[in-house]
């Protein structure tokens, strides 16, 4: 009975605390070294999934840990760590909000992890719109994706931008739908941009094909156009579905950089064309090779396999496939494998591709 | 006369192990209600209502992003997602007072699957399920995370990085299903296709079974078998399989073309199971059930089949078809008029049908007569994909952009 009671006298002092403090319970926070399990999940790991878990049932059982302590363990975890952490955090949040100045400086500090300053940024807004204004006001170059793209949204939103603010906008912008009404809205003021070069799309291919996929079971299937790429020497022709096949050269004069294989190959089913494209590179550099294809595809960037989807008619957009490459200084070939299947509705009549290269954040890299 | 009684004890059965899940009694804990049939007998709702006026409408409350999942109700819980942000690779959970419709806790993760969709759909697509004790929440993504009732969470895992060709730009909605201790998901794509179950308690993998590259939107359906004991019954293009919940097994396996969008429906010891129409499978005998009936006419487009006081209801695009639940026959249609496109799937609360069309306009059909009869048309000024729950007297409808409680003034 008087464990009870004492226990009582606990939960009122807890209870109370704020109103005898005048602010709100600072409870023990923990060791951000016990985050270590969340920072470390990787993919397939069960064990790791099980010890996670576990370990978030005790601090949910606990309750002493702070929203801030899991969003800064965010930092160079992993990305499935992150997600436990982020977890970890809201509810924390829910418990017991932190404060609006250590939100704020949080999201001040760009050495912290992005996706981390864009939650706390939407805990420190939602709701109030005028917050939102203001801070996205200044966020436009931002280091988090989200935010930056939310900050050009914002500054979209004046139907009259002048044309130099329009310009900054267009430089800042990375995701492609903004990317492209920018340059919609510059046109109507009579600004020319070059869509396709602003993407850094490839827009210069030599193709050859039609090849059999008749039975869609020619993906993995190396036609030997894939063993010449690989040993840097394509022949000029090569056995096609039908009988010899010979390269030829396209140019797309799509602004999203797309190349119609349907119209190059007169709807050509049940078949495989192999493209090539060669950028000029000043130096070496670490970059991205994003597709966007309706068909299977496969892609090899100097004899490298970098891409590989066995996917048909489930949806096409920029940046659908997205693989780090690296490009040495000099040419380098990019090799793309498109296959069309046999499906006769109306819908999965497409063999389309489009492919760019461009830095981690989305912006072209400067090449010939 | 075997047969009846056959019938007889698997209700029985199914009636003890529905009294034997205590505190979930009022609640709609996952798609289509506790019962997966879509109905909720003992409640009232209004005949009429609409969003402009806000005639019978206890509350509505934006939620940002888009949705296009069903509510669930865990007793003065509201339970949705949504998903919003760049690409809609915020994923998140919310959970409303009931009475209120305020805000009482949220989860908010990063997809780290692939989030595209057609515009129609949103990553926040499939419904979550919940047990009593723990709410699992499952997006187009294939990132699925489970809380505690209050929003804490308990595991997460990302399926398209376990699986990295797991998933459709088309956008996935298979939702789980809760069957003893285990979490069933459906993630099937011309990638990484596959069934899953995984541990509520913990979300580590209890089985995995490869199914059919080809894109399924259709979910699990838990069942009880004759013995008494669970089953997880899958459907695809080529075929019907149920599965034993705690390790996988495949318990029996019809081949059938199934379709790919609704899911099936258990009622009275049937399994309804669209199929380009609707097959009727007796489920009161042990072994893989043996056909009662097939009708072609009982098409269901999108929306999964409701059975109710012996009758069964499909929506062929925008007609209500009803049909004979023990011999297939068709017994009336019904058609909407000025819907659009229809892919909630309908509830039925007392002797009313309550079926929504994409633009926010719900047709309540009476169900008295020998055949329906529109009672009313009610507009609520949303996008309505996913489909009703109903608890208490009320009827929480997720809008893509708003939770709405409908509920007599």
């Amino acid at each position: 009975m008087k464990k009870n009671v004492s226990g009582l006298v606990f939960l009122l002092a807890l209870q109370f605390a704020p109103l005898l403090t005048g602010s709100s319970i600072a409870l023990a926070d923990v060791n951000p070294q016990q985050l270590e399990i969340f920072r470390k999940v990787q993919p397939s790991d069960e064990v790791a999934v099980a010890q996670a878990s576990k370990l978030a049932k005790e601090l949910s059982t606990r309750g002493d840990l702070q929203s801030l302590t899991a969003l800064r363990a965010m930092k160079g975890a992993s990305s499935l760590g992150k997600n436990w952490l982020l977890g970890l955090a809201n509810a924390a949040q829910n418990r017991q909000a932190a404060s609006k100045a250590d939100l704020e400086a949080f999201l001040k500090d760009q050495n912290q992890d992005p996706e981390a300053r864009y939650t706390v940024f939407r805990w420190l807004v939602e709701g109030n719109v005028e917050a939102r204004k203001q801070w996205l006001a200044s966020m436009t170059e931002d280091s988090s994706p989200e935010i930056r793209y939310e900050a050009i949204e914002l500054a979209l939103e004046p139907t009259d931008l002048p044309e130099a603010k329009l310009q900054l906008l267009l430089d800042s912008a990375r995701q492609p739908e903004q990317v492209t009404a920018i340059i919609q809205r510059l046109d109507k003021l009579g600004v020319k941009v070059d869509q396709a070069k602003h993407f850094g799309f490839l827009t210069q291919w030599k193709f050859v094909g039609p090849f059999d996929n008749v039975g869609s079971n020619k993906f993995d299937m190396a036609y030997p156009v894939e063993a010449d790429f690989v040993a840097g020497k394509l022949a000029d022709g090569y056995t096609g579905k039908t009988g010899a096949v010979s390269w030829v050269s396209e140019t797309s004069s799509s602004s999203e950089g797309l190349v119609d294989l349907a119209k190059l190959f007169n709807n050509e089913k049940g078949c495989i064309v192999y493209g090539v494209a060669e950028v000029n590179s000043a130096k070496e550099v670490a970059c991205e090779l994003r597709v966007g294809c309706i068909n299977a595809q496969k892609l090899w960037v100097n004899g490298e396999l970098v891409i590989a989807n066995e996917v048909y008619h489930t949806g096409m957009q920029v940046d659908q496939y997205i693989a780090p490459i690296k490009l040495k200084a000099g040419v380098n070939k990019i090799l793309i494998k498109v296959c069309q299947n046999e499906q006769k509705e109306a819908w999965a009549q497409r063999y389309i591709f489009q492919a760019r290269i461009c830095d981690s954040t989305g912006k072209a890299v400067p090449l010939n | 006369m075997a047969k009846r009684f056959a019938l007889t004890r698997w209700l029985m059965i199914v009636t003890a192990s529905l009294v034997a899940n205590p505190g979930m009694g009022d609640d709609w804990p996952q798609f289509r209600g506790p019962h997966l049939g879509g109905m909720s007998s003992k409640s009232k709702l209004p005949d009429k209502f609409d969003g402009e006026s806000g005639s019978n409408i206890a509350w509505k409350t934006p939620i940002p992003g888009r949705s296009v999942s069903g509510a669930i109700v865990l007793g003065d819980q509201v339970i949705t997602t949504t998903s919003d942000g760049l690409e809609q690779r915020r994923i998140r959970l919310l959970s409303y007072d009931a009475k209120s419709g305020k805000l009482r806790w949220e989860q908010q993760l990063v997809a780290r699957g692939r989030p595209y969709c057609h515009p129609t759909s949103a990553n926040a697509a499939p419904t979550p399920a919940s047990d009593g004790k723990h709410v699992v929440a499952f997006f187009s993504s294939n990132d699925i995370a489970c809380t505690d009732l209050q929003g804490n969470l308990l595991w997460y895992r990302s399926l398209a990085s376990d699986f990295p060709k797991a998933g459709n730009d088309v956008g996935m909605s298979a939702s789980p299903a809760i069957v003893d201790g285990i979490v069933v998901v459906q993630v099937e794509c011309q990638g990484d296709s596959f069934a899953l179950g995984m541990s509520v308690a913990d979300g580590t993998t209890a089985w995995k079974q490869e199914r059919p590259r080809k894109a399924n939107w259709a979910s699990p359906t838990p069942v009880i078998l004759p013995s008494g004991k669970s089953a997880v019954v899958m459907q695809s293009s080529e075929n019907l399989v149920a599965v034993n919940p705690a390790d996988g097994k495949e318990l029996w396996k019809i081949d059938m073309g199934c379709s790919t969008t609704p899911s099936s429906t258990v009622a009275n010891g049937r399994l309804i199971v669209p199929s380009g129409g609707l097959t009727a499978l007796d489920l009161s005998s042990a072994g893989a059930p043996s056909k009662l009936w097939f009708e072609n006419k009982l098409n269901t487009t999108a929306c999964s089949p409701l059975v109710d006081n012996d009758k069964v209801y499909i929506v062929n695009r925008t007609i209500l078809v009803c049909g004979d639940l023990f011999t297939g026959k068709v017994l009336w249609q019904l058609r909407i008029p000025d819907a659009n496109q229809i892919w909630s799937s309908p509830v039925i609360s007392g002797n009313r049908l309550y079926l929504f069309s994409m633009d926010g306009s719900c047709a309540v059909v009476s169900l008295e007569a020998e055949e329906g009869k529109i009672e009313s048309i009610n507009k609520l000024e949303d996008e309505v994909l996913g489909s009703p729950a109903i608890a208490g007297n009320a009827m929480y409808v997720r809008g893509a952009k708003n939770l709405w409680k409908i509920e007599a003034k």
